[in-house]
């Protein structure tokens, strides 16, 4: 569906590659159908399946009763049957009512008895808009701990869509973060034919020397933005954005760490045991040799995402947090 | 029931099929308890001992292609979906032969092939699972159904509530069932829930519901025959309740000395097994010497299993890498291998 | 707000200090009390702690220069979020001390560069922090000292997947030896093809290999063309009397070439022994300096894997080396029809410093003829 924004730059926002995603799959595939809260009528709570009603019908866009264990269980039992299923969580925070679903009978099927639950799961993630602690959350590190899942998180409006596209034709369960805060502030220019932005690779954003920032959806940006501040004063970073969190591309991570020595993990979560702490186990473990100074995180502090104003941008990961932590280790 | 309505609503081969499945399931479990107590079976041991009569009642009642998502006391369900004894003897022992391969243990067996959705050890989890099946169901145009239960203790998760909610809003086809044998481990049926019969919670969600006497088998599989066929008609949901008793304790460590001993002695006289005979007898179809001969039967197939699973290998400890990602879709539209009457 | 830090006075009758290195980079984020920059003084060195937290975001006076006590130094700001230090590692506020000299850490990364290029580290000056020895110190050393013309960036390059394996004696020598002769003589290439069908009617039923055939071919057509069996020497070419002809042997690692002393006067079955012994000798390390000296002209048997061509480097001193490609069955034209025979081809390459391509043309097809038409049961 060709938005009033396409129409008139050619361009397309973050949100709008997600809905375009959506429809193209539901077209192509009609084993495809989308389940969730306000996603019928209301056309999604972020208007991401506006007009979707109209064109596919009640039987392919179920608006469900609030129960997000419920819906998520018939998902899992809809696509052992053959269907492919598009859960979209209103907000990634209700994800925790369908944890047990998740992890217990999406995540260990097949691993069991050899069923495979192609669904994925699509949960706006992260902070900034001022959704207080139960719309901001970032909760893929309770997920990232579960065999049997893959998680991604875009940053772009091109991985956006090549990754749901992606996440929608694998026979595993996915989990889909998309960063609500990224759904109008970006827009893209996107190729016109299909394509998919395969899971399990991460994404060089920007190549550097000096050291090698490793982050995912909104930071993603914020990283890109220390980088051209940086880059004047003679400090070359390089960006690596991950994509996809689980299985986590770990030869692009030592690839950059072996060229740089030097690594900063950054992320919107929580610190500690975030996937960050995963990711520079991995490097002091792979890379030691290759290290010349310490692993650095960059994340929120261990509390649930504040209201008030002040208060979440003091929780929230800044620019002028990777550029101070980049400077020092960069004369380490 | 009165005799009139089993003849005719139940042929007689089907009767006698139901008949050696109750036989079967008795004498299957009977030797996995036998298996445990000798420690030759580790983990846990659960048993549908004296509430055979359910599974193998609305098993009876499906066709070759429906699905079902059965709980830990439905052994009758998978032997008559065909998963055979050697198989679940296979899975208790932990074998490489069995249908998860030793990577689960137990009733926890599923096989999309012959249309039985694995459950999970959290009780309730099956049922949203089943509604999505009957969804599926419904938005191809199939006319397959999907019957999915869960014990008296299972009703009081959200899970339950959300799917018999979820099943009648959306009228899918799918047989929702408790099976109330009044103690959920050790709570009897007073703390589970403030009501008497769990069918009244249908009513709450629109939904028809039934009660069933489930030590009749024959009373079993007409219940679940009438309201598979609505189902199957496009006529929506239904609830069942079966009315049990739990005879053995909640898995075979447990002595449940929290049972009133009277009530298992009422109960004891209302063994299923019994009771199908009774009915054989006044119907004609059988008499003491052909319940030996079937008995005879079934102790046969059931060592002819022990002896394959006895026979089959362990997995390696590397195997337990294996499958924890699909690299493919499942083959879901044929359940076959039911196995017709003996 | 920002703080002023300034020299302090340490002392009464103290004037002036220097600086002598801040502990702290410009734009580094500093906790109250935490060391900040390093002063010295006539009587006193000590750190000085930073009376507030916040950013170090200006810096006046550099490290060496020396200033009157009272003189602003730098500013703190402290509205720069100090949380840049909780959120962060926390070894991006603690300053690294200078270690005590021959108690140097050095980063893993430093370590592995300093062992691939050689480099001695008590050598290379640390401009990390805590006067440390970064990657970037070595590698600029690296460059610095590097030969002409070799390139050090390759070693910057370090991708995943690189393993290095230690030079072995016999690749060492290998690798001069190769090098030096292509520097030494004019290589030149000729090919010529062999019908092998009198080799392969004679071998049936016998225990021998194609190599003593073609031994014997060659020291015939040595015989006839005795240019090809000399070297360059001061004066003139030496062209040698006697015939040792060297056959290369592959070994595990490497390769070596003994030598068959006076191969003219052997016969098949004696040759077929001896390249056997030798060959065995060969890779089982038992040979004697001796059996690897003095051949004048070398043989190489490279077709063994399926090698149709080559372009063998001579061994020197000699002036040519024989190539012996794979036989295979082709088809061929013999008197106006085609006919299928076992071919191979055999590749000389010679010094074009002591013969031509006519002369060594010549004696490529004596070797040719003499493949193809001897009568084998003469020299068996």
């Amino acid at each position: 569906m060709t938005t009033a924004t396409q129409q008139a730059t050619g361009e397309v926002t973050y949100l709008e590659a997600i809905s375009q995603a959506l429809d193209e799959e539901m077209t192509r595939d009609e084993r495809v159908f989308i389940m969730g809260e306000d996603v019928g009528a209301y056309g999604g709570a972020f208007r991401i399946t506006e007009g979707f009603l109209d064109k596919y019908g009640e039987w392919r866009i179920l608006d469900t009763p609030l129960a997000e264990s419920g819906f998520v269980g018939a998902a899992i039992g809809a696509a052992m049957m053959g269907m492919r299923p598009v859960v979209e969580m209103q907000f990634a925070d209700f994800i925790s009512c369908a944890f047990d679903q998740i992890t217990e009978v999406a995540a260990k099927n097949h691993y069991r008895w050899g069923a495979a639950v192609p669904m994925v799961i699509r949960a706006p993630f992260g902070g900034g808009v001022h959704g207080g602690p139960f719309h901001s959350e970032c909760p893929e590190g309770w997920f990232f701990h579960s065999p049997g899942l893959k998680l991604v998180a875009p940053s772009t409006p091109y991985d956006a869509k090549g990754l749901l596209k992606a996440a929608i034709r694998d026979p595993n369960p996915v989990i889909y973060f998309e960063h609500k805060f990224l759904y109008r502030r970006i827009k893209a220019t996107l190729p016109q034919d299909d394509y998919i932005v395969p899971i399990g690779k991460a994404d060089v954003k920007r190549s550097g020397n000096d050291i090698s920032v490793i982050t995912y959806g909104a930071m993603v940006h914020l990283a890109l933005e220390a980088a051209e501040m940086l880059s004047k004063e003679g400090i070359d970073l390089e960006v690596v954005d991950l994509r996809t969190l689980v299985p986590l591309d770990k030869e692009a991570l030592f690839s950059s760490v072996h060229k740089t020595s030097k690594a900063i993990v950054l992320h919107e979560d929580n610190k500690t045991g975030g996937i960050g702490a995963e990711i520079a186990a991995l490097l002091a473990e792979e890379c030691f040799d290759s290290l010349d100074g310490p692993i650095l995180r960059i994340a929120a502090p261990d509390t649930p995402v504040p209201f008030s104003t002040p208060l979440e941008e003091y929780f929230l990961p800044k620019t002028a947090d990777i550029v101070a932590a980049a400077r020092t280790l960069a004369a380490y | 029931m009165d005799l009139a309505d089993v003849t005719h609503e139940i042929k007689r081969g089907d009767l006698l099929h139901m008949y050696y499945y109750l036989r079967l399931t008795r004498t299957l479990e009977d030797r996995i308890t036998a298996l445990y107590r000798q420690g030759r079976i580790v983990g846990g041991c659960y048993t549908s001992h004296g509430m055979e009569a359910i599974a193998v009642g609305y098993a009876s009642a499906l066709e070759h292609d429906d699905v079902i998502a059965p709980f830990h006391r439905d052994m009758g369900a998978f032997l008559i979906r065909g998963i055979t004894p050697g198989e679940v003897l296979a899975q208790y022992l932990g074998k490489r032969t069995g249908p998860t391969k030793g990577k689960d243990g137990n009733v926890h067996m599923g096989d999309l092939k012959r249309g039985i959705i694995g459950f999970v050890s959290h009780l309730a989890d099956n049922l949203p699972v089943a509604t999505g099946a009957a969804l599926a169901f419904k938005m191809r145009g199939e006319s397959r159904i999907v019957v999915a239960g869960t014990g008296d203790g299972g009703t009081s998760r959200g899970d339950f509530h959300e799917a018999m909610n979820f099943a009648a809003v959306r009228k899918l086809p799918v047989v929702l069932f408790c099976t109330n044998n009044q103690y959920a481990y050790s709570t009897p049926l007073r703390y589970q829930m403030a009501i008497a019969d769990v069918v009244e919670r249908a009513k709450a969600y629109g939904m028809p519901g039934e009660i069933v006497d489930g030590n009749d088998v024959a009373a079993v599989y007409v219940a679940a025959k009438h309201a598979i066929a609505k189902a199957r008609s496009g006529g929506g949901p239904t609830f069942l309740e079966f009315k049990t008793m739990r005879m053995h304790g909640h898995s075979e460590h447990d002595p449940a000395k929290y049972v009133p001993r009277e009530l298992l002695e009422e109960w004891k006289k209302r063994d299923p097994i019994l009771a199908a005979e009774r009915l054989l007898i006044e119907l004609g179809y059988g008499d003491e010497t052909y319940f030996h001969e079937v008995g005879e039967r079934a102790k046969k197939e059931v060592e002819a299993g022990l002896e394959f699973a006895e026979q089959s290998p362990l997995p390696d400890g590397p195997e337990v890498l294996e499958g924890v990602f699909a690299t493919e879709l499942n083959d879901c539209h044929h359940a076959n291998h039911s196995r017709s009457a003996a | 707000m920002a703080t002023d830090i300034i020299m302090p006075q340490l002392g009464e009758s103290i004037a002036e200090g220097t600086v002598v290195k801040w502990l702290i980079p410009l734009g580094g984020a500093i906790e109250k009390d935490q060391s900040l920059l390093e002063v010295e003084t006539e009587k006193v060195d000590l750190e000085v702690p930073s009376p507030a937290t916040g950013v170090l975001n200006e810096i006046l006076v550099k490290a060496g220069e020396t200033v009157a006590v009272g003189t602003l130094l730098a500013r703190i700001d402290n509205t720069a979020s100090p949380e840049v230090v909780h959120r962060v590692g926390g070894v991006v506020v603690r300053p690294v001390e200078p270690a005590a000299p021959g108690e140097e850490h050095h980063s893993p990364a430093v370590k592995q560069l300093a062992k691939e290029h050689g480099v001695d580290l008590t050598h290379v000056k640390g401009t990390g922090a805590g006067g440390r020895v970064s990657k970037k110190d070595v590698l600029g050393f690296v460059s610095q000292n590097a030969p002409a013309g070799k390139a050090s960036a390759l070693a910057m390059e370090r991708s995943m997947g690189e393993e290095v394996l230690p030079f072995t004696q016999m690749r060492k020598t290998i690798a001069e030896r190769m090098v030096k002769s292509r520097q030494t003589s004019a290589h030149v290439s000729t090919f010529f093809e062999a019908d092998y069908s009198s080799v392969v009617a004679f071998r049936a039923g016998r225990h021998l290999t194609y190599l003593p055939f073609v031994v014997r071919a060659v020291t015939k057509a040595l015989r006839d063309v005795p240019i090809v069996n000399s070297s360059w020497g001061d004066q003139g070419i030496v062209v040698r009397k006697d015939l040792h002809i060297g056959i290369a042997t592959a070994l595990e690692d490497g390769l070596l070439v003994p030598v068959v002393r006076h191969a003219d006067r052997k016969g098949l079955t004696e040759l077929g022994k001896e390249i056997g012994d030798l060959a065995e000798r060969a890779r089982s390390k038992k040979l004697s300096p001796d059996e690897v000296q003095g051949g004048t002209f070398t043989i190489t048997n490279h077709g063994g894997f399926g090698s149709l061509f080559s372009t063998p480097i001579i061994h020197q001193p000699q002036i040519a080396i024989l190539g012996v490609g794979a036989i295979q069955k082709r088809a061929v034209i013999i008197n106006e029809a085609i006919a299928i025979r076992p071919m191979g081809y055999l590749s000389l390459t010679f010094d074009h410093r002591v013969i031509d391509g006519a002369t060594a043309d010549q004696f490529m097809a004596k070797v040719k003829e003499y493949l193809e038409q001897s009568h084998w049961e003469q020299i068996l």
